[in-house]
This record gives structure tokens, C-alpha cells and sequence, in this order.
């Protein structure tokens, strides 16, 4: 399955949906999305990840890539992640720089 | 299963991911291992890519075979790229830094050794091997 991106940016907020698979291959979109999203200074980032299947280290890459793109004090919310994607960040050590949700928490993401 | 053999580019990434989806299915691997499994092959195949071909002002095949025992899976990936055994990388330290302070990179092949229960490497006639291999039960 092919991957795809789609952004949008509310209230301080670059919303970013993936789907699909996120290899090395797809990396180079959702950079893009990214740094597009990037030059709007957003306050949080928030991804989207029910339908993402699949994710390689280039995806772990990319949210480096975020984090240090958007700045230290840009939070990056993990919402909806499927279990093997969960087990890669977790294996990864990603769990402890950014803030995992199972479902969509408007009050707590939208909280600036 | 016959051998795939597929160019040495990020497009046939997903070719050998549903290659190693197919072989898993067939030696009875839950989702979960399954996963791993592709995992594993995916960042040995993309490095093999990147690194091995592209950089290195190369091109040429990955050719990716599957093998089962009656106990183990084995995933063997042969290619014509620049030799280089994977197992020389240590556990990357970045693991225990914040994002903010990482370098970009540098986890691919940290997944792929985490994700299988045996990982071999051999350079013969011009050829790496990269050959991974799973236990058939969770046991």
C-alpha cells in the first residue's frame, strides 16, 4: 500500500494524517509535508497515525527531522498508533520525546 | 517461493516487503513477527539502496530468496553493492537521547538485528548475503 500525507494548520496546530506505508521510499513527502508546514511556525504538531501500517527508520527519521525543524519547545503528538509502529518507536526510545494517544484528545492537544 | 530479484532502488522496497509479507504468511508467522520480519529486511534492503549502490556511484540487482525448515524462516538478500557487514554497528547511543539532540539517522540497522532471531552476513564471489532468520513458533 502506497503512501500518502495530507496537512492542515489550525490555531497554532500542523495536523498531519498518514496512511499507508511510511519506508524509505515515501520518506521524501512527508519531509515536504513537513518543512511546508514548518515555515507557518506551528505551536504543536499533531500526526495523525490510525491508518499508517507500516513505518521503517525513515520515518523515525522524518520526526527528527520535525522535531528539530519546528523547534525544541514544539510538542509532537502520536495519536491512533497501530501496535508494530508503537513497538518500533518504543524500541526506538521514542516514547519519551513525544506524546503518545490512543484516541484524539481535543482538550488536551488543542490546549496551547 | 522463487527468488524475487528486483533493481537496487527505493521503488522495490515494497516489492521485497510484500515478498517477505508472503513468505511469512506461508511458514505460519503471526502478524506481529511478520512485522518484525519486514522490518528487518526493509532497513538491511534500503541501506543496500542508499549506501551500497546510490552513493557509491553503483547500480544493480537485490535479489531476495526465502528458505523454510521445519523450524526456521530464513530471508537471504544478495546484492552486487559496495561490501559492507551491518553487525560491525554498535547499539546506537541515540537511543537514550531526547529527539531534539539526535543525530538524523542512524537507527535503520539497530531495528534490523532487534527484529530477527539470527542475523548472518557473508561477502562471496562479489555478492553480499544479508540472511535473516526466524523462529517458525513464538516459542
Amino acid at each position: 500500500m502506497s503512501f500518502s500525507v495530507t496537512s492542515e494548520l489550525k490555531n497554532g496546530i500542523a495536523q498531519f494524517t498518514l496512511v499507508g506505508e511510511l519506508d524509505a521510499a515515501a520518506a521524501g513527502t512527508f519531509r515536504e509535508a513537513i518543512e511546508q508546514a514548518a515555515a507557518s511556525q506551528p505551536k504543536r504538531v499533531v500526526l495523525i497515525m490510525n491508518e499508517l501500517t507500516y513505518m521503517a527508520s525513515a520515518g523515525l527519521r522524518t520526526l527528527v527531522f520535525a522535531k528539530q525543524k519546528m523547534g525544541a519547545s514544539v510538542d509532537i503528538y502520536v495519536v491512533g498508533v497501530q501496535e508494530p509502529v508503537r513497538e518500533t518507536l518504543e524500541m526506538t526510545g521514542f516514547q519519551y520525546s513525544v506524546v503518545m494517544l490512543d484516541t484524539y484528545n481535543a482538550a488536551e492537544i488543542e490546549n496551547i | 517461493m522463487k527468488p524475487l530479484t528486483v533493481p537496487g532502488t527505493l521503488a522495490s522496497l515494497a516489492l521485497v516487503r510484500e515478498y517477505v509479507r508472503a513468505a511469512a504468511a506461508a511458514a505460519g508467522l503471526d502478524r506481529k513477527r511478520s512485522y518484525r520480519l519486514e522490518l528487518a529486511v526493509d532497513e538491511i534492503a534500503t541501506n543496500i539502496v542508499n549506501h551500497g549502490y546510490h552513493e557509491a556511484g553503483l547500480s544493480g540487482d537485490v535479489e531476495v530468496r526465502a528458505r523454510n525448515t521445519a523450524r526456521t524462516l530464513t530471508i537471504t538478500l544478495s546484492d552486487t553493492a559496495v561490501p559492507f557487514d551491518p553487525r560491525r554497528l554498535k547499539r546506537p547511543e541515540q537511543i537514550d537521547l531526547p529527539m531534539a539532540e539526535r543525530p538524523i539517522g542512524g537507527l535503520g540497522i539497530f531495528l534490523a538485528m532487534e527484529n530477527v532471531d539470527e542475523f548472518r552476513y557473508e561477502h562471496v564471489d562479489g555478492h553480499n548475503r544479508n540472511i535473516f532468520v526466524v523462529k517458525r513458533t513464538a516459542a
